[in-house]
């Protein structure tokens, strides 16, 4: 009998298998992603779209812009710009096609759709949905911080400037890409799950020990 | 010797706290305007410069001006987000979060910027290549699927990474042991 060695650091870490098989899966997931995103991304805007101007408008008096989805873009409305100017458009999928990412690394797992493990993407899934929401909202207050000439000059500081565009360039080089390894590391990862041993499982491998 | 899920749990947390921090951190250093200036332009000026010779080798005719490559019916500039830096970033904020030895950290990092840029190299050329000949599905190919892709190989580059490292550190530690016994 030998006494056992303590792990070292990276041995305490438990790291999701990497196989031919999850690749596959990752692949079907990411390819069924794909095809989920381009049909659905439409809807998908309107609720973010909704969502972003409601909290925006919490911190606007009187509440003036107005967010609609459409073909590709988040277009930016306020009721106090002269009517007839040209209304900034917002590219959508910048904002959002990271689902298809986040998709396709929990579709590595094995049993990917397993109701438990569907209900940690689904989670995950909503607090993606949470970033969108936010980060269309700093990309909104963005704009309006560094776009609209002596306007924005008048209303934002030097700290809100640099602040509200700074945020969404973060989203934009980092957070973005980042958002969906960080949710699918937090959520999705089953190998950290508690393994659960059936009664009667320990002894009949004592037993076919003994047999075999 | 194994551990129970909870101290798993514990080490993982750890891990993406350490990463989120890196992540700012690169980001911050990467944004500052000296570091962009005397760095990420001329580096992303010399990807357009090497996809240019490429696309020529391949027979499309490209001429590369700065950060953008252009032909007499389509042009690309290759911005932050498209050079393989933002990737880079996500791979180094994960392999400096894993705990693994320093050496060892840097080969990682040398070798997995190599394989992303060779990859990103790969994604500009064939994004170009569809632009000029296949108009319509540029937009969807750069921003949702090149972009994923590239990510993704990341993300499995630093799996792959991790898994080596963890199974080294085991082998080194079990020859140690080993050795104290005699």
């Amino acid at each position: 009998m030998t006494a056992a060695r303590p792990p070292t650091a990276s041995e305490g870490f438990r790291l999701p298998t990497l196989s031919a098989r999850a690749a596959l899966r990752g692949l079907a997931g990411f390819l069924l992603a794909l095809a989920f995103w381009f049909g659905f991304s439409r809807p998908y805007e309107t609720t973010v779209a909704a969502a972003a101007q409601a909290l925006t408008n919490l911190f606007e008096s009187p509440d003036v812009t107005r967010l609609s989805a459409g073909s590709g873009e988040f277009r930016l409305d306020r009721r106090d710009f002269p009517p007839g100017s040209a209304r900034p458009g917002l590219p959508a999928p910048d904002i959002h096609f990271n689902f298809v990412l986040l998709a396709a690394l929990f579709a590595m797992e094995p049993r990917p759709l397993e109701g438990r493990h569907l209900a940690r993407f689904l989670a995950a899934a909503a607090v993606l949905w949470v970033i969108h929401v936010i980060a269309l909202v700093f990309q909104i207050q963005s704009v309006y911080a560094t776009s609209l000439g002596a306007w924005s000059n008048a209303h934002y500081g030097r700290f809100a400037t640099n602040f509200w565009a700074t945020g969404w360039h973060f989203y934009q080089i980092a957070g973005r890409f980042a958002a969906p390894f960080a949710l699918w590391w937090f959520f999705g990862r089953r190998d950290l799950e508690p393994t659960v041993e059936k009664p009667g499982h320990r002894r009949a491998k004592k037993r076919k020990r003994r047999t075999g | 010797m194994s551990e129970g899920p909870g101290s798993a749990r514990r080490r993982s947390l750890g891990f993406l706290l350490r990463f989120v921090v890196l992540l700012v951190v690169f980001y911050l250093i990467v944004a500052s305007r000296p570091v962009n200036d005397a760095v990420i332009v001329p580096f992303t000026a010399g990807i357009a410069s090497v996809s240019g010779r490429l696309l020529n080798a391949l027979g499309e005719r490209a001429e590369v001006v700065g950060t953008e490559i252009r032909s007499s019916s389509f042009g690309v500039n290759i911005e932050n987000g498209c050079n393989g830096v933002e990737t880079a970033l996500l791979f180094g904020a994960a392999v400096l979060a894993f705990p693994s030895s320093w050496p060892r950290r840097l080969l990682g990092l040398l070798a997995g910027f190599v394989a992303i840029q060779f990859l990103n190299l790969f994604r500009v050329i064939t994004l170009f290549w569809i632009g000029l000949h296949r108009p319509a599905l540029f937009n969807s190919s750069h921003t949702v699927i090149w972009q994923s892709v590239v990510v993704l190989f990341g993300v499995l580059l630093f799996l792959f990474w991790a898994s080596r490292e963890r199974r080294l550190s085991a082998e080194s530690s079990t020859a140690d042991e080993r050795s104290r016994r005699g």
